[in-house]
């Protein structure tokens, strides 16, 4: 028989605006998840605890909280394991970050909805339906096989560092369902969901601090997929058409004409704007040395590296 | 002596520069031989692998083989570089017949295949295992003095942990045990391994330094003497850009950046002059009057 401390954040607003923590006990034996223990806590101490939950078997999406401050589902979570990885006797339960909570760990999903619909995650074939259905060859449909075991869980959003910093940023799982349709053979749309997916607070936007990629319990790797947006972006002529997308052009001219970083190129052409007006800040780096040199960079071998850049096609 | 190709990525070949001299001049005296990679490229920095993903794969698998030809695995001081070489080494390990199809075009170029033997560390990872903080105990350092030093790691040299994989990405303490067995003391806060902001500074600048914020914030409210950091790209954003994150956040955080090699260097006492700490733009007069370097 093991005994858990579950130190559960409380919001009852209801009762009043304040957000406070609770302690709890519990005995319990053999398999018992974060959700098992919250639920019999409902059952037998406080029936006024709320979560949000269905399935019970890790495929509803409903159940994502934080355990210990680590975002997981709480019907995968087995407390025992939570425990030793944390060297904890208590385990503290939060609703997941970056969503406002509406009722101890009930947070509202609406804005992730919202941009889950921005995305038009559903197939927009081209010209008119065939007689039959339309075939995929499974090694076309292999490219979305990750993408597509997202469950909507949101825990991709909890930790995400672009979206704690800039609220509308569309976010890791949306963009993986944009991956889904714009990587599918039998979707028409590929050119606008290029443009759809990049402009402010889109793809360009994420930070790769690689939250999402960590936190997926189903190895969605949205992260990954933000990335071949990226590159179906290039491919569909976006490369020119934002500050994200030109910083990666630097590099690829960069890569052609040195094979290393040109700094000379990366600042203005990513932003020939500031670049032209943040004169003070460029003296200060200039003062410390940290002017680019004029003189880019040649490494040994180079052609071999534009040759690679000519002849590598892109599977996107 | 331990050899390694030494890729150090271009940052610290060109803006931190005093990074590379600081590794070079260090690495001698930690019994490792720094073997030069004339023919690499850069590994993207996440951006080429966001605009051609195969390319990305492709010039990478390139780098890893010319360590093989070597005879030697690759060490670097970038979290992006270790991140973007462990992924793509992963990647082609995992998947014979994706090697096969790299190889391919490797050898169409004329560059050599690669069979897949290499392995990629940082130098944190090679210094605060054991076998690493008993090569510094073997120079004698003269120690921090109590120095309260925030280990900041930033995000990519924890994360994604099966790339990664050196240790838990939610309870880092590599820097911790180096700080502590260099004598200094550990500043410890929670934002320590959230983003700096600088793969998307250039392009969406308010955003990035929001983030920047967290760390610079709560390592100052943990009283810390200065940050250290095994990622230049971090330490531009927390050094370089700091002013501007402080008017950006409307607060101060007057915050001394370290590289990684610099916190060692000045618990052994390397010669300020090879450290060059004016190449930082928060000044680290402070730091220096506590050590006594
Ligand atoms: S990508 Fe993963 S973490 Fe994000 S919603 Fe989908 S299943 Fe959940
Ligand atoms: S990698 Fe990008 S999308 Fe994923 S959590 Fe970080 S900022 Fe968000
Ligand atoms: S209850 Fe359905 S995923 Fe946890």
């Amino acid at each position: 028989m093991a005994k858990t401390t579950f130190d559960i954040f409380r919001y009852q607003p209801d009762v009043s605006d304040a957000h406070y923590r609770q302690s709890y006990d519990l005995e319990h034996e053999g398999d018992f998840t974060i959700l098992d223990a919250i639920l019999r806590l409902q059952d037998e101490q406080d029936g006024t605890l709320a979560v949000r939950y269905s399935c019970r078997s890790a495929i509803c999406g409903s159940c994502a909280c934080k355990a210990n401050g680590k975002t997981v589902l709480a019907c995968m979570s087995q407390v025992e394991d939570v425990k030793k990885e944390f060297g904890t006797e208590t385990v503290q339960v939060d609703p997941i970050g970056n969503f406002a909570p509406l009722k101890d760990l009930i947070v509202d999903m609406d804005p992730f909805w919202q941009k889950f619909k921005s995305v038009k995650p559903y197939l927009i074939p081209d010209g008119p339906a065939p007689e039959k259905e339309r075939i995929v060859s499974k090694e076309d449909m292999q490219k979305l096989f990750r993408e597509s075991a997202c469950i909507l869980c949101a825990a991709c959003y909890s930790e995400c560092n672009s979206l704690a910093a800039d609220p509308e940023f569309v976010g890791p799982a949306a963009f993986a369902w944009g991956y889904r349709f714009a990587g599918d053979v039998r979707d028409g749309q590929r050119k606008q969901r290029a443009k759809l997916y990049t402009g402010e607070h889109g793809v360009w936007d994420c930070t790769r601090c690689m939250y999402c990629n960590e936190r997926c319990p189903k190895g969605v790797n949205p992260r990954d997929a933000i990335e071949k947006l990226g590159g179906i972006a290039f491919q569909e002529g976006r490369s020119m058409k934002d500050a994200g997308a030109r910083h990666a052009k630097a590099f690829l001219i960069s890569m052609r004409t040195g094979g290393k970083l040109n700094e000379t190129v990366l600042v203005p052409f990513t932003d020939p704007v500031k670049a032209h007006f943040d004169i003070p800040f460029a003296l200060q780096m200039i003062r410390h040395g940290k002017a680019p040199s004029p003189i880019p960079h040649r490494i040994q071998k180079l052609k071999e590296v534009q040759k690679l850049m000519k002849n590598v096609k892109e599977t996107i | 002596m331990r050899r390694f190709a030494y890729y150090p990525g271009c940052i610290a070949e060109f803006s931190s520069k005093e990074l590379d001299a600081t590794t070079k001049h260090l690495a001698p005296m930690l019994d490792i031989e720094l073997l030069p990679m004339p023919a690499a490229t850069c590994c993207g920095a996440g951006d080429i692998a966001e605009a051609k993903p195969n390319l990305y794969l492709t010039l990478n698998v390139r780098i890893l083989s010319q360590a093989e030809e070597m005879g030697v695995d690759i060490l670097t001081i970038c979290n992006v570089c270790t991140l973007n070489l462990r992924r793509a080494n992963k990647m082609v390990k995992e998947d014979a017949r994706l090697l096969e199809s790299v190889n391919e075009e490797l050898v169409k170029v004329g560059a050599r295949p690669y069979e897949g033997t290499i392995d990629v560390t940082h130098l944190l990872w090679y210094i605060s295992t054991e076998e690493g903080l008993a090569l510094l105990e073997k120079q004698g350092p003269k120690g921090l003095n109590g120095l309260r030093v925030a280990p900041y790691y930033g995000c990519q040299l924890l994360r994604p942990s099966s790339v990664m994989g050196f240790e838990d990405p939610d309870k880092p303490q590599s820097l911790e045990r180096l700080i502590t067995a260099l004598g200094g003391e550990v500043a410890d806060y929670e934002a320590k391994s959230s983003c700096c902001g600088f793969p998307i500074i250039l392009a969406r600048e308010q955003v990035a330094l929001k983030e920047s914020h967290n760390a610079l914030s709560q390592s100052r409210d943990a009283g810390a003497d200065v940050m250290v950091t095994p990622c230049p790209l971090c330490h531009l954003a927390m050094d370089a850009y700091q002013r501007k994150a402080e008017a950006a956040n409307a607060t101060e955080y007057n915050m001394p950046v370290l590289h990684l090699p610099q916190l060692i260097g000045l618990a052994l006492g390397i010669d300020n002059k090879i450290m060059d700490f004016k190449r930082h733009l928060v000044p680290m007069d402070r730091v220096l009057e506590a050590v006594g370097a």
